[in-house]
């Protein structure tokens, strides 16, 4: 070989193998499954190679462990059994004719069946013919061959395991005589034209007897054992053994122990029921000892919902086996159905059995074991790395982290051992017991599994499972570094045992003892390694040798093999030889030293030896153990409850792996998020189980059915729960500040932290044999729940009127925030896209979007027509007045479309409700943001077109106010005084036939006001945003804004800052010589000069109320001509009529009247916006001064004022000429103050001087003017109080 | 035979013994080495899965966006008067 291994090996260490997935799931991949060393992988045929004559032990062994074998395939076989009966059709009437076919058929089906129960009865018969026999043959008292040895031992057991299971399970499974008594009706249909039939009736009604008999195993293997009556001594020895192995509990895992605990109370009835004296086993095992034992145990489990119960099992033997039921005192044991409740739950002196089941009574302890054994075997894990990193270590040193990580490893399956046979136990107390408070209408089931668990027993059990799966799957990732570790260690073990201890043995105690150093130097033979020392250097050997000569003890060198298990076998047959001195009646225990002929401390040393002998095939099995240990697979399987219930299969409820994944999702607990992906190994392990040892294809399709179903809703919920994590951690993250301080519970508006992101890196989740990546399907989802979110926003804001956009602006900055924070763990669409494509915006050439029209419909049919505006607080409100508008209802939606929790959408909705009353600057503030500048010059579009409309519209309707109206007025006389002159102009307008016509005018004139006040606002919040866009890129862009608005360079020539500093970055990057990537820079000082222009260019926007001004003024123009007569003569002509502001005019003195008279009592009807409408227009058309010299109010007013000041003046009848008419006065007053505001405003935008220079360019844009003559403060003129 | 044990030819035996454990040396050397390669293998699967999966986390994110791009080019070629100054 060119390459040697370790240095190939070696260099696949440099790759890099780092991963972000974090270790949330169990062990999936496991590297071998082959049969492992403690079932010798070669069936023990190199034990004869030791020449111990033990061939007729191991061909026996062999032969036991390959029953075994069949027998558990028999017992899955049986477990897996479902009726056929229900499935079998019926014919109806019209068919009788063919029910001899129908049976024909039933029978070949059935048929098939009922042969693997026919090979079951006769596998049971030679079983347990085999099993007697080979107890006969090696418990004679006068032994001719060597054994049995003591797996041997376990063979028996194990046999006898299966024999027991698979009795008890034929006992439990009612479907089989049920399915048998169908077929042998079919039966004595069918054979009735058959020839020879006799054979097969035997051979049926034998297979009755066996399926409708109860314990037909068992009372067959008890008339074969006691065929001949010498049994006895071994069942006595199986006892012992198992008594011993139970009460020491060091070596044993949990399948062995259940194995034992299962066995026992067999074997105990077995042997009292013999002929000869039954106390004799009392002799040897105390009685209290296996009551001791079967008290602490009262219920075992057998299959995943199949346990067993010594007491019970003792009590139904007693039947069957008359002369046990003599033994009253293991009869009286109670059965887990009969412990009263109170000694089952809370007897708090005593033992409990509540207490010893739940695993919630454990789990404090469990949780504090897992987390220093895990802290523990990392940091053996790291001294072992750290020794393999370093060459030519010290040896002790390397003994010692050796020894260390042998020990982690041992620790660590006596705990995976511990939790999972805890789990095991806790399933069958539950089977044992179901719930007691359960409605009748539950099925067996529901009773045992669904409403058995307490919500805290679930979280516990998902805590234990998780325990196990971490750990298991820590122990499985460093399989191949600690193998040679491990070997080492062993091989050590056992050198220091037969090349030191055996030796000293030998030296002293033995010395007079021929057999017994026989034996041990036997020992020493087959297992001694002297020459382990031979590819070490003299030196070295020298050096070490030092300590060595002093304690006179063999040194012997490391080698990292490990003992076969032949070896291993033979080591432990050889000691039981020493101590049991190859008597099987020998009084006493295994190592009992009641008449020994070993002292006590050999004794002592042996038995530790001969123990840890048996764990050291496990730890050879290392990933065989942890397969075993962390197998979790038995809680989906319900089998004889489905039998029993009678249905196809449970609903997912009822399921206990997703029970455990649901309660994750459902408990408020987020620590236990990180462990919720482990139930799914509960599935992956059954699944297994399904294929490998039930070996049944549909159990594995229910499984896989049930997988999938279940992983999608939990995907569906774990995204819900995510986004709605995210959504109210971003809602409470924008709660105001001042609120929280203030609110007396601000907690409950705080977000407890969950940590979720460990669950957003699972790229791999490994289920059923599949890789999934969680991550991008919780993407998918995510970016559909956020398109969703957006859509129902919209929905809902299309549902109510303009003033929900702050509420909804609102609500999509949490949205947002949210995405922000999840964008962070998660990669997302981005926001600004998703928001364009449900906005259906996405299009270069479309400049509309869902939103603007929305807001434009919104003011086309409700805004307009129905609000009111008040002048003095800016603001719009819906009028009393008006038809409310038909509105699909608002959509409801879950918390989480809002802000996540109840609390926090109470929260936000409060601040909401404070602006749905109206619309104002705020409002305006919301529109600008949403809209942006892509839709924004739209909508501004559509309102200017929807003024221009209103005159178009508004031209034929005012042309009949005209026609009715006189040819000509004159002033308004003084000598009628106020009443005189409104009669007069009463007389004047002459429109009584024409109220309609009236009202629809003062609309459109209301409307187009509200236009243009709208636009105002739109103009403020604009310039607020954009000095603000000025105020952050003036100091890059170099500009001082100067005096009258204007902006100045900050300096002459060259370029703005941000363009030289990038410039002069990048030549100082590229002259220094280390540089990268030149490139870059220039690119980087290109891109500056193109922001610059940019922002330049963007700087000097103009006004949207001018623009909105200069095209009403353009759109009035064609009208001119019609609405103001120019005067021929040149002089302002007093007597026209037709001019618009006469017809404004009297429009305001009709509406001015109607309010006067219902002023007190409601408030007005179209608000300040008609002020805006016609003062703007009669501006526009160049009649401000005419409106303001003959306006019919103002004339009244005027009029007043001289009647009042002439009232002063003669000092009687005052108020007597203006009574009746304050109201009206004071209207009037009113009006003229706004109309006065209105001009000021208008005189101050648009000054009709330069009314040809503030014209619209081709492309549309308006022209910016820069100076303003009179800017007087609009808000000088606002109405003073009292006034 | 009253007890056990009793090589018949210990000597034997015990080469053999010697013999055995260095061979099964090599072979328990040979072995680990190929369990190492295969562990190897798995877990190169499984980075090599990782990283695969954050490559197509980001062609997805870049597709979704050519694909918007894509709707907007098309959009604007298809009015190419819009553009016509």
């Amino acid at each position: 070989m060119a390459v040697p291994v370790e240095e190939a090996i070696a260099a696949l260490s440099t790759f890099s193998l780092e991963d972000e997935q974090p270790e949330v799931q169990g062990p999936g991949v496991w590297v071998s499954t082959e049969r492992g060393a403690t079932e010798s992988p070669i069936e023990y045929c190199d034990v004869a190679a030791y020449r111990l004559s033990l061939s007729e032990d191991t061909k026996a062994l062999n032969q036991l462990s390959s029953l075994t074998q069949e027998g558990k395939e028999m017992a899955s076989v049986l477990y897996t059994y479902r009726s056929c009966v229900k499935a079998l059709p019926q014919l109806p009437d019209s068919m009788k004719q063919s029910q001899a076919d129908l049976y024909l058929e039933t029978y070949q089906v059935l048929d098939l069946e009922m042969s693997r129960l026919r090979e079951i009865q006769r596998w049971q018969a030679s079983a347990s013919s085999k099993l007697a026999t080979d107890m006969q043959r090696f418990s004679r008292p006068e032994r001719r061959i060597n054994g049995p040895t003591i797996s041997h031992l376990w063979s028996m057991l194990k046999l006898f395991d299966v024999l027991v299971q698979l009795d008890h399970l034929k006992n439990a499974k009612a479907s089989i005589p049920n399915d048998f008594s169908w077929y042998k009706r079919t039966f004595t249909q069918v054979s009735g034209q058959w020839q020879d039939t006799d054979s097969m009736r035997e051979e049926l009604d034998d297979l009755q007897i066996f399926l409708s008999t109860r314990w037909a195993i068992l009372l067959n293997l008890h008339v074969e054992m006691f065929r001949v009556n010498n049994v006895e001594d071994i069942l006595q020895v199986l006892i012992v053994f198992a008594v011993e192995s139970l009460e020491l509990d060091f070596a044993l895992l949990f399948p062995e122990r259940h194995i034992l605990l299962r066995v026992l109370p067999v074997l105990v009835v077995l042997v009292t029921s013999s002929e000869k004296d039954s106390e004799s086993l009392y002799k040897r095992v105390k009685i209290n000892r296996l009551i001791n034992i079967f008290k602490n145990e009262a219920v075992i489990p057998a299959f995943p919902d199949l346990h067993l119960s010594p007491a019970a099992i003792m009590k139904e033997l007693s039947t069957y086996f008359p002369k046990f039921s003599s033994q009253t005192r293991l009869l009286t044991l109670a059965a887990p159905h009969e412990l009263p409740p109170r000694e089952a739950q809370e007897y708090p002196l005593n033992y409990t059995y509540q207490r010893h089941y739940l695993i919630v009574n454990h789990i404090g302890a469990v949780r504090a074991e897992h987390d220093d054994f895990t802290i523990r075997f990392a940091s053996a894990m790291n001294q072992l790395l750290l020794l393999k990193s370093t060459d030519g270590s010290d040896v002790d040193w390397s003994k010692e982290v050796k020894g260390n990580m042998y020990d982690m490893i041992v620790e660590g399956f006596q705990l995976l051992s511990r939790w999972t046979a805890r789990i095991w136990e806790q399933c069958a107390w539950k089977f044992s017991r179901p719930c007691k408070d359960a409605s009748p209408s539950f099925s067996d089931y529901e009773k045992v599994v669904r409403y058995n668990y307490s919500a805290e027993e679930r979280k516990a059990l998902v805590e234990l499972v998780s325990c196990i799966k971490s750990v298991g799957s820590m122990m499985q990732r460093c399989d191949t570094l600690v193998a040679d570790a491990l070997w080492e260690t062993i091989h050590a073990e056992v050198q220091d045992f037969v090349q030191n201890t055996l030796a000293s043995m030998l030296r002293t105690t033995f010395r007079k003892k021929k057999d017994l150093s026989r034996i041990l130097s036997d020992m020493r033979t087959l297992s001694a390694d002297w020459m382990a020392n031979t590819n070490k250097s003299e030196s070295e050997l020298q050096s070490s040798q030092h300590g060595g000569e002093e304690s006179k003890a063999n040194i012997f060198y490391p080698r990292a093999v490990a003992p076969t298990a032949a070896q291993v076998h033979c080591l432990q047959f050889l000691i039981y030889e020493v101590v049991s001195g190859g008597n099987l009646r020998r009084p006493g225990g295994l190592f009992g030293n009641s008449g020994s002929e070993v002292p006590v401390n050999d004794l002592k040393q042996l038995e530790t030896f001969f123990y840890k002998l048996g764990f050291f095939l496990h730890i050879l099995d290392y990933s065989v153990t942890v397969a075993t240990l962390t197998d979790l697979g038995f809680l989906w399987f319900r089998e004889f409850y489905l039998e029993s219930s009678r249905v196809i299969q449970f609903p997912i409820e009822c399921s206990l792996p997703w029970m455990l994944v649901d309660c994750v999702l459902e408990s408020p607990n987020s620590g236990l998020l990180e462990s919720v992906l482990m139930p799914f190994d509960i599935y992956n392990d059954s699944a297994q189980q399904a294929l490998v040892l039930l070996k049944q294809r549909f159990l594995y399709d229910e499984i896989e059915a049930e997988v999938d179903h279940c992983f999608d809703i939990f995907v569906a919920r774990l995204c819900e729960t995510i986004f709605t994590y995210y959504k109210s951690w971003a809602a409470s993250e924008l709660l105001d500040p001042t609120f929280l301080f203030a609110s007396e519970n601000a907690e409950k508006y705080a977000v407890q932290p969950m940590r979720l992101n460990m669950l957003l890196k699972m790229t791999r989740v490994k289920l059923l044999g599949r890789m999934i990546n969680l991550r991008s399907l919780i993407t998918e989802r995510i970016n559909k729940i956020f398109r969703e979110n957006i859509e129902f926003l919209f929905d809902r804001f299309e549902c109510q009127d303009l003033c929900a956009i702050v509420e909804l602006e609102k609500l999509l900055d949490v949205l947002k925030h949210s995405h922000e924070l999840l964008s962070i763990d998660l990669s997302v669409d981005s926001f600004s896209l998703m928001l364009n494509e449900m906005q259906e915006n996405i299009s270069l050439v479309s400049f509309s979007s869902r939103l603007a029209s929305q807001i434009w419909s919104e003011m086309q049919s409700d805004f307009l027509p129905n609000f009111i505006l008040c002048n003095t607080t800016q603001r719009f409100i819906r009028s009393s007045k008006t038809v409310p508008v038909q509105k699909p209802s608002i959509p409801s939606a879950k918390p989480s479309f809002y802000c996540g929790t109840q609390d926090l959408n109470s929260a936000h909705q409060s601040f909401a409700r404070l602006h749905s009353g109206f619309f104002g600057i705020p409002h305006m503030f919301s529109i600008v943001r949403l809209l942006g500048s892509r839709s924004l010059p739209w909508l501004i579009r559509a309102l200017l077109d929807h003024i221009s409309n209103k005159i178009t519209l508004l031209e034929p309707m005012i042309t009949g106010l005209q026609e009715s109206m006189p040819k000509s007025i004159g002033l308004l006389p003084f000598d009628g005084g106020v009443t005189g002159c409104v009669r007069l102009v009463k007389e004047h307008l002459n429109w009584e036939t024409k109220l309609e016509l009236k009202a629809e005018v003062l609309h459109g004139i209301k409307e187009i006001g509200s236009v243009l006040y709208w636009m105002g606002l739109l103009d403020i919040v604009l310039r607020e945003t954009d000095t603000m866009n000025f105020m952050q890129t003036a100091p890059w862009l170099g500009l001082l804004p100067g005096a009258d608005g204007q902006i100045l360079p900050s300096q002459d020539g060259g370029d703005s800052p941000v363009v030289s500093l990038f410039k002069s970055t990048a030549a100082a990057m590229v002259s220094y010589p280390g540089c990268p990537s030149p490139a870059s820079f220039h690119i980087m000082s290109k891109q500056a000069e193109a922001a610059d222009l940019l922002y330049k260019a963007n700087l000097n926007t103009g006004s949207v109320l001018e623009y909105a001004l200069a095209f009403t003024s353009a759109a009035l123009d064609k009208y001119c001509s019609k609405w103001s007569a120019a005067p021929k003569t040149g002089f302002i002509d007093i007597t026209i009529s037709k001019d618009f502001y006469r017809i404004y005019s009297g429009l305001q003195i009709g509406y001015l009247e109607e309010s006067a008279q219902v002023q007190s009592s409601s408030p007005e009807r179209l608000g300040d916006s008609v002020a805006w409408g016609g003062c703007t227009i009669i501006y526009l058309l160049g009649q401000q001064l005419h409106f303001e010299l003959f306006d019919f109010s103002y004339q009244i007013l005027n009029i007043a004022e001289v009647e009042a000041a002439s009232v002063v003046q003669t000092q009687k009848n005052s108020h007597f000429a203006v009574q009746g008419w304050e109201a009206l006065l004071e209207a009037t007053k009113k009006a003229r103050r706004l109309n006065n505001h209105v001009f000021s405003m208008l005189k101050a935008r648009c000054p009709l001087e330069e009314k040809t220079a503030c014209a619209i360019k081709q492309s549309g844009a308006p022209l910016h003017r820069i100076r303003f003559e009179n800017t007087v403060s609009a808000f000088e003129t606002l109405p003073q109080k009292g006034a | 035979m009253a007890r056990a044990g009793g090589i018949t030819n210990a000597v034997n035996v015990g080469i053999a013994v010697q013999a055995d454990w260095e061979n099964r040396e090599f072979i328990s050397h040979i072995s680990l080495n190929v369990r190492r390669l295969f562990d190897f293998l798995v877990q190169f699967e499984a980075t090599t899965k990782s990283k695969l999966a954050s490559l197509n986390e980001k062609l997805d994110v870049l597709e979704r966006r050519l694909e918007l791009l894509e709707v907007q080019v098309g959009n604007a070629s298809a009015n190419p008067s819009l553009f016509a100054t």
